[in-house]
C-alpha cells in the first residue's frame, strides 16, 4: 500500500497531504488539516453528521475518496464565518440556543447554509427536504427548525 | 416560601472549596460531580450560582468533571443533575453570599444600606473601600465555613433573585462553529488509534486468526493486540486502523458457545423463568407472594384487561462511543464520556488491582442519548489497550455498528394489565404486571462482567443472571405503581431471565413501558363508562400540582380543535411519584397508508423551582420527541444468529419531517425544590400517542412501535 499526493482547499487554503487513495475526505479534513467540527456519525451516509460543501453543494465526506475532491473548493463548518463574524445560520443557532449535545449541529448548519446559498427563502419543504438524512437524538429538531424559520423571517 | 433541603451533595461536600475556585480573579469556577451530556446542565448550574451570588453569568465558569478533584455526586442519571447539584450549589451559593455580606459589614465597618453590590465587589457608598468575593476567598471564615443542609425561610427571605433569565449556553458559540471538542477530536503527538475486532454476536470465542493476515499487519505497522477473545487494531493513523479493522472481519474464526436465544423476545417474556415481586404503594418492591386477581360479578362494574408490548429500544447516540486512555508511570488518565465516571474510576481500579489514587477519569464530551450506552464500555476498553502499550494515548472509537449491535438496550417489554371500574367513574381495582429485562446493568468494581469487554478478555462466556432491584421506582417498576387514587391496586414486576439482549439503563428505565400503558389502560376504562380522559385522571388525583398541570394542559388545548381527520390524546404522570409533574397532549394524523404524522404537541411540566426555563423547555420537547420516535418507529431487530439493526436503515428513527408544532408550559413553583425534567415528558408521550391512535383507529393499538405491521397485525387480532 502506498501513499498518492493529495492537494486539497479547504476553506480558502490549499495543502499537499499524502495519503492512501481510499481515504474519505472526513479523515483527511479531520486528521490530516485537523479540521474536526466535521463529525463521523456513521460511515455509512445515514445520519448527516458528516456533510461539508463543495462547490457550493452539500455533500457528505464520510464515504467520499479526498483524493476526488481536488480542484475543488471544499468549505467546513470551521470555514462558514470567523470568530468575529458567524455565518448567518451559525448567528441564529446561536441566538436560539439551537443544540443539545451538538454532535449533529455542524452537519445540519452547513445544509442549511448550502441550502441559503441557493436559495434565499426556501418553502418549509425545502426545508424539511433539505433536512432529511440528518439525524438527532437529544431531540433538538424543535429549537433546530425555530433558529432556521427565523432566517426566513428576516 | 419554606424550608430548603441542600440535597445529598452537601452531607458529603460542606466547604465552599469543594464547590468554588476564587483563584482567577473576576471569575467564579464552580465544581460540580455532574456532567453535560447535551442537557446544558452546566449553563444551569452556573445560572444558578450567577443570579445568587449576585454576579454576571459570563463570570461563572463550571469546571468540568475530573475525578482527582471534583465531588462525587454520583452517577448523571434518573433526572437528578439539577435536583442534587443545582441544590448544592444553591445551598453553596446562599451561604457564600450571606458570609461574604456579613463579612463585609464588618469588614468595611459599614451598614447594610452604604453597600453597593455589584460583579462580585461590596463597596461602601461613602468611600473608596471595598471587598470581593476573591478577597474574602483568602480569609479563615471562607475556609472554615460549613454549608448547611437546610436553610430556613429567615435566610431564604434575604435572598432575591430573578429565575427566569435569558441567556446564552455555554459552549454554543463553540458548537456552531465546530470548535467544541468532543472524546472523538482528542489528539496527542503520540497517540495510537483503535478499534476493536468483534465477531457476529455475544458468545463467540477466538478460535484463530488467519497468519498471512497477521503477516500483512506487520508490514504495514498495523499493532494486533489479543488478549482471550479480544481483539484490537492501532495504529498511529486512523483510517488505517478503519481499514484494518474491517478486513479483519473475514480473516478471524470464531467459535460460537451459545446463540441468541430467541427472535420472539414476546414468547420468551411470557414463558421464560422468572422472579415476581409484589410491588406495593410508594413503590418499593417486596419478595412476597403474588396475590390473584381479583374478580367482580357485580353489575354496575365494568371489567377490562389489556396487554401492552414493547420492543428492544437502542440508545442509539448519533456519534458512537469514544474514549481515550493513557498508562503512564503506573497511572491511568481516561478521558470519557461516561455518565457514571466515579463507578467507572473504581471499576478500573478493581479491574488492574491497583489503587484508586491510580486512575484518574476526565470528563469530555461525547455524542447525546441520554443513558447507559457504549461510553462505558469503551473506556474500559480503552483503558486495557493503554496498559498493553504504556506511554501511548490511545483513542478508542467505536463503529457505527459496534454501537448498534454492542450498546446495552432498553429492555422489550410486556405489561399486563387489569381494572375494574363502577357507574360513578371510580376505578375499584388496577392491576398491572411487567414482565421485563433489567434496566440496571451498569458496571461496577463488583459487577465488572457488565463491561461487555469482560467476558471476551476474560473467555467466560458463562450466562449471569440479574438481580432484581427492589428500591422504590427502581429499574422494571418505575412508575408502575400510578399516581391515581384507585381504590385497589395489584402491581407486579416480574425479572424475566435468559432473555435475548443486552439491557440495561436507557432515558425513564421501566417508566416509559409502565406509563404508555397505565396511560392508554385508564383511557380504555373511561371510554367504557364515557367519562372525559382529563376528567377521569382528575378525579382520582388528589395531589394539586398535579390537578393543575392537567388543568393547565386542558385549559391550553382547549384554545383550538383538532382539524378534521386530526385526533388527540393525552398522557400525565409524576415521574417516580416524587420528581417532576407532566401532562403532554398530541394531535396526530394517520393516512390511508397507515403512517402516523405528528401535528401539534402540547406539554405542561411542573419541574419544581425554574433553574433555567429555556433548558426545561429543551429538556421537555427533546424528551417528547425521541419518545415519539420510539412510539413510532424504533424496535431493534434479531434472530437466532445475530443483531440486525446494525445501522440507521434497519433502526430507523424520528427525522425532521415528523416534528410537531409545540406549545410547552413550564409552571414556576419558586422556593420549591428542583425536581429535574430529563425524563418526566417520556411516558406521558407514548400515552398521549396511544390514546391519539385510538382515537383515530377507534381500536387499541398494543404493540409499539405503531409501525404498519404492528397496527395491521393488531387490527387483524
Amino acid at each position: 500500500m502506498s501513499k498518492v499526493e493529495c492537494k486539497l482547499n479547504v476553506n480558502g487554503l490549499t495543502k499537499k497531504i499524502y495519503i492512501f487513495e481510499d481515504k474519505p475526505l472526513i479523515f483527511a479534513l479531520r486528521n490530516d488539516f485537523g479540521l474536526t467540527g466535521t463529525k463521523l456519525g456513521c460511515g455509512l451516509e445515514q445520519c448527516g453528521s458528516c456533510a461539508v460543501i463543495i462547490d457550493g453543494e452539500k455533500k457528505l465526506s464520510c464515504n467520499l475518496p479526498a483524493i476526488d475532491c481536488q480542484n475543488k473548493e471544499i468549505v467546513t463548518i470551521e470555514g462558514l464565518g470567523t470568530d468575529t463574524s458567524l455565518n448567518s445560520v451559525q448567528e441564529a443557532f446561536k441566538k436560539f440556543n439551537a443544540a443539545q449535545c451538538g454532535y449533529c449541529t455542524s452537519g445540519i448548519i452547513i445544509t442549511v447554509s448550502s441550502l441559503l446559498e441557493k436559495k434565499n427563502k426556501p418553502t418549509s419543504e425545502d426545508i424539511l427536504n433539505a433536512l432529511d438524512g440528518h439525524l438527532c437524538r437529544c431531540g433538538s429538531h424543535s429549537v433546530v427548525l425555530k433558529a432556521i424559520e427565523s432566517l426566513i423571517e428576516n | 416560601m419554606s424550608n430548603f433541603d441542600s440535597g445529598p451533595s452537601i452531607k458529603s461536600y460542606n466547604k465552599f472549596q469543594d464547590w468554588f475556585d476564587f483563584s482567577k480573579t473576576g471569575s467564579i469556577r464552580v465544581y460540580s460531580g455532574k456532567v453535560d451530556i447535551g442537557q446544558h446542565i452546566s449553563s444551569t448550574l452556573a445560572l444558578i450560582a450567577s443570579k445568587i451570588v449576585n454576579i454576571n453569568y459570563d463570570q461563572v465558569e463550571i469546571i468540568r468533571l475530573d475525578t482527582d478533584f471534583t465531588p462525587n455526586e454520583g452517577i448523571t442519571a434518573s433526572s437528578l443533575s439539577v435536583a442534587n447539584s443545582g441544590s448544592a450549589i444553591k445551598a453553596a451559593s446562599i451561604t457564600l453570599k450571606t458570609n461574604f455580606i456579613n463579612y463585609a459589614l464588618n469588614h468595611l465597618n459599614i451598614n447594610n444600606e452604604d453597600i453597593q453590590f455589584e460583579n462580585g465587589v461590596i463597596k461602601d457608598k461613602n468611600s473608596n473601600k471595598s471587598i470581593s468575593y476573591w478577597d474574602y476567598a483568602e480569609t479563615d471564615d471562607y475556609k472554615n465555613t460549613i454549608i448547611p443542609e437546610q436553610f430556613d425561610e429567615e435566610v431564604l427571605k434575604k435572598i432575591t433573585y430573578a429565575n427566569n433569565q435569558k441567556i446564552e449556553l455555554k459552549n454554543i458559540k463553540e458548537i456552531v462553529t465546530g470548535k467544541y471538542k468532543y472524546v472523538h477530536d482528542i489528539n496527542f503527538p503520540n497517540m495510537l488509534h483503535a478499534r476493536i475486532v468483534r465477531p457476529h454476536s455475544y458468545n463467540c470465542e477466538l478460535v484463530k486468526i488467519n497468519e498471512d493476515f497477521k503477516k500483512r499487519l506487520i508490514e504495514n505497522n498495523i499493532n494486533l493486540f489479543v488478549k482471550g477473545s479480544f481483539i484490537a487494531i492501532l495504529s498511529p493513523d486512523e483510517f488505517l486502523a478503519v481499514k484494518f479493522s474491517e478486513l479483519a472481519k473475514n480473516q478471524i474464526v470464531w467459535n460460537e458457545n451459545r446463540k441468541l436465544s430467541n427472535d420472539n423476545v414476546f414468547n420468551s417474556l411470557n414463558t421464560n423463568e422468572k422472579e415476581s415481586l409484589i410491588v406495593k404503594p410508594g413503590g418499593e418492591a417486596f419478595n412476597e407472594k403474588i396475590p390473584e386477581i381479583q374478580s367482580f360479578d357485580q353489575e354496575n362494574i365494568v371489567t377490562l384487561s389489556s396487554e401492552f408490548r414493547k420492543n428492544y429500544l437502542m440508545h442509539g447516540p448519533i456519534g458512537p462511543s469514544a474514549s481515550c486512555s493513557i498508562y503512564s508511570n503506573n497511572k491511568f488518565t481516561v478521558y470519557s464520556h461516561s455518565q457514571s465516571n466515579f463507578a467507572l474510576k473504581q471499576s478500573l481500579s478493581s479491574y488492574f488491582n491497583i489503587d484508586t489514587s491510580k486512575v484518574t477519569i476526565k470528563f469530555m464530551p461525547g455524542s447525546g442519548c441520554y443513558g447507559h450506552n457504549g461510553a462505558d464500555d469503551v473506556a474500559f476498553e480503552a483503558s486495557v489497550l493503554s496498559k498493553a502499550y504504556p506511554d501511548f494515548h490511545i483513542l478508542l472509537k467505536w463503529t457505527r455498528e459496534d454501537e448498534h449491535c454492542w450498546e446495552p438496550y432498553g429492555s422489550a417489554s410486556i405489561n399486563k394489565l387489569f381494572g375494574a371500574i363502577n357507574d360513578n367513574g371510580q376505578i375499584v381495582y388496577w392491576s398491572n404486571e411487567a414482565f421485563s429485562d433489567t434496566y440496571l446493568s451498569r458496571p461496577s468494581n463488583e459487577e465488572l462482567y457488565n463491561f461487555t469487554s469482560f467476558k471476551f478478555l476474560n473467555n467466560d462466556f458463562t450466562k449471569i443472571r440479574s438481580k432484581p432491584k427492589t428500591s422504590a421506582h427502581m429499574g422494571i417498576h418505575r412508575n408502575l405503581d400510578p399516581l391515581y387514587n384507585f381504590s385497589k391496586t395489584r402491581l407486579v414486576k416480574n425479572l424475566v431471565h435468559d432473555l435475548p439482549l443486552r439491557t440495561s439503563a436507557l432515558r425513564t428505565l421501566g417508566a416509559f413501558a409502565n406509563i404508555t400503558s397505565s396511560e392508554s389502560f385508564l383511557n380504555d376504562l373511561a371510554f367504557a363508562k364515557n367519562i372525559d380522559p382529563f376528567k377521569i385522571r382528575k378525579n382520582h388525583l388528589d395531589d394539586e400540582r398535579a390537578i393543575e398541570v392537567l388543568e393547565n394542559l386542558e385549559n391550553t388545548m382547549k384554545k383550538s380543535h383538532a382539524k378534521p381527520n386530526n385526533y388527540r390524546g393525552i398522557g400525565f404522570s409524576r415521574y417516580k411519584n416524587s420528581a417532576a409533574y407532566c401532562a403532554v397532549g398530541v394531535e396526530l394524523n394517520i393516512s390511508d397508508d397507515l403512517d402516523i404524522k405528528l401535528i401539534n404537541a402540547w406539554i405542561t411540566v411542573d419541574a419544581g423551582e425554574i433553574a433555567y426555563e429555556d433548558g426545561i423547555k429543551a429538556q421537555a420537547e427533546g424528551g417528547f420527541i425521541q419518545a415519539a420516535s420510539w412510539s413510532l418507529y424504533e424496535e431493534v431487530l434479531f434472530d437466532t444468529k445475530e443483531i440486525i439493526s446494525k445501522d440507521w436503515d434497519s433502526y430507523k428513527i424520528i427525522g425532521f419531517d415528523n416534528i410537531p408544532i409545540f406549545t410547552t408550559n413550564v409552571i414556576d413553583r419558586k422556593g420549591s425544590p428542583y425536581l429535574g425534567v430529563g425524563e418526566v415528558v417520556a411516558g406521558p408521550t407514548g400515552g398521549a400517542i396511544s390514546n391519539a391512535l385510538r382515537d383515530a383507529l377507534g381500536q387499541r393499538i398494543k404493540t409499539m412501535p405503531f409501525t404498519k405491521e404492528n397496527i395491521t397485525s393488531d387490527l387483524l387480532n
